[in-house]
């Protein structure tokens, strides 16, 4: 385990361990953390597994590890890594199982006075509305033909069904859809799995969560994005559902024979991978592309149906009830995208687990409404507590290749969090501070706990002081739907 | 668990089961075990059917994981699970047996993937035992 006497402190939220704490390091790591959360983050493997990921080859400049991080599997959730292009890798495992897990955030100009009387309808009709729970099946059938569509298009595929609005795909990181998905390196076996899930939430941590906006700390990037003190807004958090598993446990196991006929030594087997211009690194990264652009057509049919379930509620209540999309964004992900790395515009491949991209102003992907201000970053917090919206800032670009948190990250296990939580009483708990929640299961409800994880608040005081991100809005919950 | 068995650990994020065995095979099927009781996957009323299986991988690990791995699918897409679980393993690389599979009723948690983080399958003086973290 790394001892807090192996970090160096580097600034008032910056902390490093040098390249020099273990001999196959090959970058050093930086943490950016206050007290509190760098003692958690020395609670686990984080750190233990972000030295690990710090032996990869080709990578540039450092690991960046976010203040949410915590313990993953092989590299740790909330940990940045870029490799250099043509021959630094690829890792499935440093992107995650779940590819594109992500949130969308949609708005409204409902005030939450006017809404709240039929808060519990809006709810009921979003559980009803978005399938969820464990093995739950979408309502759009596809043809293998046709889901080889959606790897190739994403959100556009969406939109051509009818599942997406004006401006939709433009508020969605990449338009929805990334360039070199190539469903023919996806297995049978993926496309099974996917095929029957498209426009559903899944389990576990995602969620449809309906906020308040609650505070806003910067007027023009909230009127950019159509946020509204008091008025109602939407998170969708969810991915690529069982396609995008297969795909990395597939190349999980491909890789290990890459690995080791590119003579790469690891430290953990989960951390396997290949050069990004091999054979085998091209294979991933179009399998990768396939199963991110089912996660961006799987969140744009959620937001569909919570178009669907808004109308529904509050439809004829004397509300605009029109909900428009600030953003989509990923947070399992690996890019090719143009750094500065030792003063000059470089291609890496940056993996991003557990964070999300957060450029700065000027970025040319951006829509021009918010290209003087950044990129929009969702963030949300555990259950029951706050959200926050956020915009990516030349820091970001500066010191953690365009990156910041994800939320609000772990710091119990689930284990313990079963233990010590009982679901129905959480529930209650929850209901008795105004927040509504449908759950599925639960056990699983006690497993995601607000006491199970990091203050987001806190979190997100890390990223805003370091400058790796800018507070636009904190949210707060009212109603929660969990599978 | 002189023999063999499972505990759960903690793990801050997913879940962690240390399994031992009296051998591969066992130990596979020790693992298949907290797996389905971690998922709380449980079987219904109706016609089994027996299907055999041969699994051969690198190694040891390679083994263990593709064998879990099979089970899940099995209850994701094929919403079956395995009520007897005969196995033998030949060496380190192969793995060959037969399940019986119930329909299944129930299953109330996901488990998205089985990994290879820190995963070593070691000998002891009952036989083998490892820590599988799976993601969920």
């Amino acid at each position: 385990m790394i001892q807090k006497q192996d970090i160096l402190r580097r600034g008032p939220w910056t902390w490093e361990i040098p390249a020099s704490h273990r001999s196959d390091m090959r970058v050093p790591v930086r943490l950016f953390a206050d007290e509190r959360l760098l003692e958690d983050a020395l609670g686990d493997a984080s750190l233990e597994q972000a030295v690990n990921a710090s032996t990869l080859p080709g990578l540039v400049s450092h690991v960046t590890v976010m203040p949410d991080v915590h313990q993953g599997y092989g590299f740790p959730i909330g940990g940045v890594a870029a490799t250099l292009l043509p021959d630094g890798i690829i890792s499935p495992g440093a992107i995650g199982y779940d590819i594109n897990c992500g949130v969308r955030l949609l708005a409204s100009r409902v005030p939450i006075a006017k809404a709240q009387p039929h808060l519990r309808t809006l709810a009921s009709a979003l559980y009803a509305n978005c399938p969820s729970g464990v093995g739950v099946k979408g309502s759009v059938p596809l043809t293998t033909k046709e889901l080889d569509r959606v790897c190739r298009e994403g959100a556009r595929w969406a939109k051509r069904s009818g599942y997406a609005q004006e401006g939709d795909l433009e508020a969605t990181e990449e338009d929805g859809a990334i360039d070199g998905a190539d469903p023919e390196s996806v297995s049978a076996r993926a496309k099974e799995r996917g095929r029957p899930q498209l426009g559903t939430l899944g389990a576990g941590n995602h969620f449809i969560e309906v906020d308040v906006v609650d505070q806003i700390f910067h007027k023009d990037a909230a009127r950019a994005m159509g946020l509204e003190e008091g008025c109602l807004v939407i998170q969708i958090h969810c991915g690529s559902r069982g396609f995008g598993h297969q795909v990395c446990s597939d190349y999980v196991h491909d890789f290990h024979g890459a690995a080791a006929r590119y003579g790469i030594r690891l430290p953990d087997r989960e951390l396997v991978c290949a050069p990004l211009s091999s054979p085998e690194g091209g294979r991933y990264q179009a399998a990768m592309g396939s199963a991110a652009n089912y996660a961006f057509a799987n969140r744009q049919i959620l937001a569909h149906h919570v178009r669907r379930s808004f109308e529904q509620a509050l439809g004829g209540k004397g509300s605009d009830t029109g909900l428009h999309q600030v953003y989509d964004i990923a947070h399992n992900m690996g890019k090719v995208e143009v750094h500065q790395v030792d003063g000059r515009p470089t291609r890496v491949c940056v993996h991003r687990k557990g964070a999300t991209r957060a450029f700065g102003p000027g970025f040319e992907g951006l829509p021009p409404r918010y290209r003087p201000l950044g990129q929009p970053v969702l963030v949300p917090g555990s259950m029951g507590t706050a959200s926050w919206v956020l915009l990516g800032t030349a820091g970001s670009m500066e010191l953690s290749f365009g990156s910041t948190c994800h939320g609000a990250g772990r710091r119990m296990s689930r284990h313990q969090a079963k233990r010590t939580v009982r679901g129905d009483r959480l529930r209650q708990q929850l209901e008795e501070a105004g927040i509504i929640v449908i759950a599925g299961s639960l056990p699983g409800l006690a497993e995601e706990a607000p006491k199970a994880y990091k203050d987001v608040d806190a979190v997100v005081e890390v990223v805003s002081q370091v400058g790796i991100a800018a507070k636009v809005a904190r949210l707060r919950p009212v109603a929660v739907i969990k599978g | 668990m002189p023999g063999g068995g499972f505990e759960e650990i903690e793990h801050t994020a997913d879940w962690a089961l240390r399994v031992h065995g009296t051998d591969l095979a066992d130990l596979c099927r020790q693992a298949a075990t907290g797996m389905l009781q971690l998922a709380g996957a449980e079987p219904a009323d109706g016609p089994t059917r027996v299907e055999s299986l041969v699994f051969t991988e690198a190694d040891a690990e390679g083994v263990l994981v593709r064998w879990l791995e099979e089970v899940l699918y099995g209850l994701e897409v094929r919403r079956v699970v395995p009520v007897a679980m005969r196995l033998r393993s030949h060496g380190e690389v192969r793995l060959e047996g037969d399940m019986t599979l119930a329909p299944l009723a129930r299953l109330e948690k996901a488990i998205k993937a089985v990994t290879f983080h820190a995963l070593k399958v070691t000998p002891t003086k009952n036989g083998c035992e490892a820590t599988i973290v799976f993601d969920v």
